[in-house]
């Protein structure tokens, strides 16, 4: 057997998954009621529609990609059955009756059950008015909530009854087909290329075609991960990640040093762990308040690992075991981790670095200098990322997005410089690299 | 401790520091107010200069938390997720 090809043990994806929907099963069972709040810190509070429409894409992505363990299958089953009530309660159907415009949003979870094989046709026949009703298109909503919209008419009414052609026109619109601003874009603008992802690629199941070719999508993927590895958020790292197993069956260095990082993360706590769970404030907790908030604070990046590792029991689609050195440039992580090592804290992603052979180092420099230019970009150290764009010129890793992107920000900084010669030390700095 | 400051708490610290001098931002709105009123597209300037006199933007506030916590402590009640 070719080691080098060797993918990841089918098993260990299975019992990550099933993690994520043993988790669920609580979720449903605590949060799905009456969902969270939090008086405290109202950020972290929780409407149960979300925690239920969220643990039905679970359970669909889980039985779409792996529903032929059995072991997924008896999960994806018992979790069903306890989302049922919640899904088709009476405070939904009440939602579908005031508020048309939502009611896609509020049936979500029916509709995923139902195309699980728990159909509910009196559901089904409020749905129908709901939709035909004029107010049903009273609410805009940005590109990759549309392709939602279209995705959930989709299953719920089968493909083609919403056009094909009209959906792959919002794909062109969304955040898959434009650049992102990999340098200063808010967390929401990479919500909106995963989610878009996602609703595109449909878990396989009738995926729309991508509105660019995969390599490109790939690249900006790889730009925003460098950032997410970085910051430990592994949210969005987990959705950047999907972007490999739902879009084909190659995953690049990067993109496996990155699922490297997340399995070793949720190996050594147990879950894949979000920044909003803050010890301090759990152990101040007792009871159901103390489960309640480790549930509503964590359950998210759970299910991100539990999709992720669905997607990658897609067939062929799981990551290799091994990053593959082909093509890396002899000497080009060190280079990088020079500077990284002079000005970084500890990160969980080291541990996995340091634990590689070098060849296997230099096979992702890409992304280490991408993690260079993004911490230069924080500190605003221009003269940094120029000379971080002459490393990566040197070692042929400059043609990614976030080396194009710095060097048009320098090149605008420059012109700022010349066209108004207000001089501080950043500018200063800055026209000098340039 | 946790390192996190909610938004209100921003804000009444901000107030408390009596930098901002609302008399100021008040005689200002009252100067301009009525020329901005009856401007060419009033109906912008009057959403975003009359109704909101003063907003605190949070530019970029990055990822909310902080950073993740110790995966040993988070280890410990990791047991907690599935009961």
């Amino acid at each position: 057997m070719n080691t080098s090809r060797a993918r990841w043990d089918a098993r260990d994806l299975v019992r990550r998954l099933c993690h994520a929907l043993i988790v669920a099963r609580q979720v449903v069972d605590q949060l799905a009621p009456d969902g969270y709040a939090d008086s405290e810190q109202p950020s972290n509070s929780l409407r149960p529609e979300k925690a239920i429409s969220e643990t039905a894409l679970l359970l669909l992505a889980a039985e779409s990609a792996a529903g032929q363990y059995p072991e997924v299958h008896t999960h994806v089953e018992r979790v069903a059955q306890r989302l049922i009530p919640h899904a088709r309660s009476e405070r939904i159907k009440l939602a579908l009756c005031m508020e048309p415009a939502l009611a896609l949003d509020y049936a979500h979870a029916h509709i995923c059950l139902a195309r699980l094989g728990y159909p509910d046709t009196d559901f089904d026949i409020l749905l129908q008015q709901s939709v035909q009703a004029q107010a049903a298109t009273g609410r805009e909503r940005p590109p990759h909530r549309m392709l939602e919209q279209s995705w959930s008419a989709d299953l719920w009414s089968g493909p083609g009854t919403t056009c094909r052609r009209s959906a792959g026109a919002l794909a062109r619109w969304s955040q898959l087909n434009l650049p992102m601003d990999l340098l200063n874009g808010h967390r929401e603008d990479i919500y909106a290329f995963t989610h878009a992802l996602i609703y595109c690629s449909r878990f396989n199941l009738q995926p729309l075609r991508l509105p660019r070719p995969r390599h490109l999508i790939l690249a900006e993927a790889e730009g925003a991960l460098a950032r997410c590895l970085d910051d430990q958020d592994y949210d969005l790292a987990g959705e950047l990640l999907l972007a490999w197993p739902l879009t084909g069956k190659s995953w690049s260095p990067a993109a496996t040093f990155g699922f490297r990082v997340l399995a070793q993360v949720e190996d050594a706590a147990g879950f894949l762990p979000a920044p909003i769970t803050r010890l301090d404030r759990l152990h101040r907790l007792q009871g159901r308040e103390r489960q309640n908030y480790l549930l509503a604070t964590s359950y998210h990046t759970v299910y991100v690992m539990g999709l992720l590792c669905a997607a990658a029991l897609l067939p062929g689609r799981a990551p290799p075991i091994h990053i593959s050195a082909t093509g890396a440039v002899r000497g080009a992580s060190s280079r990088i981790m020079a500077r990284l090592d002079a000005h970084g804290a500890a990160v969980h992603w080291r541990d996995e670095f340091d634990k590689m052979e070098h060849p296997r180092q230099d096979a992702i420099a890409g992304l280490l200098l991408d993690i260079a230019m993004h911490r230069a970009v924080r500190q605003r150290d221009f003269a940094g990322l120029h000379t971080l764009l002459q490393i990566g010129y040197a070692s042929h890793l400059a043609d990614s997005p976030v080396a194009s992107q710095v060097a048009e920000m320098l090149g605008r900084v420059a012109t700022c410089h010349r066209v108004r010669p207000v001089q501080s030390a950043a500018t200063e700095s800055a026209a000098q690299a340039c | 401790m946790s390192n996190r400051v909610s938004h209100q708490e921003i804000v009444r610290k901000l107030l408390e520091t009596k930098s901002i001098d609302f008399n100021a931002i008040g005689k200002t709105v009252a100067e301009i107010g009525p020329s901005v009123a009856l401007a060419d597209e009033p109906w912008d300037m009057f959403c975003g200069t009359m109704r909101t006199f003063l907003r605190l933007y949070i530019l970029n506030p990055g990822i909310p938390g902080g950073g993740v916590e110790n995966l040993g402590g988070l280890r410990n009640v990791a047991q907690e997720l599935e009961r």
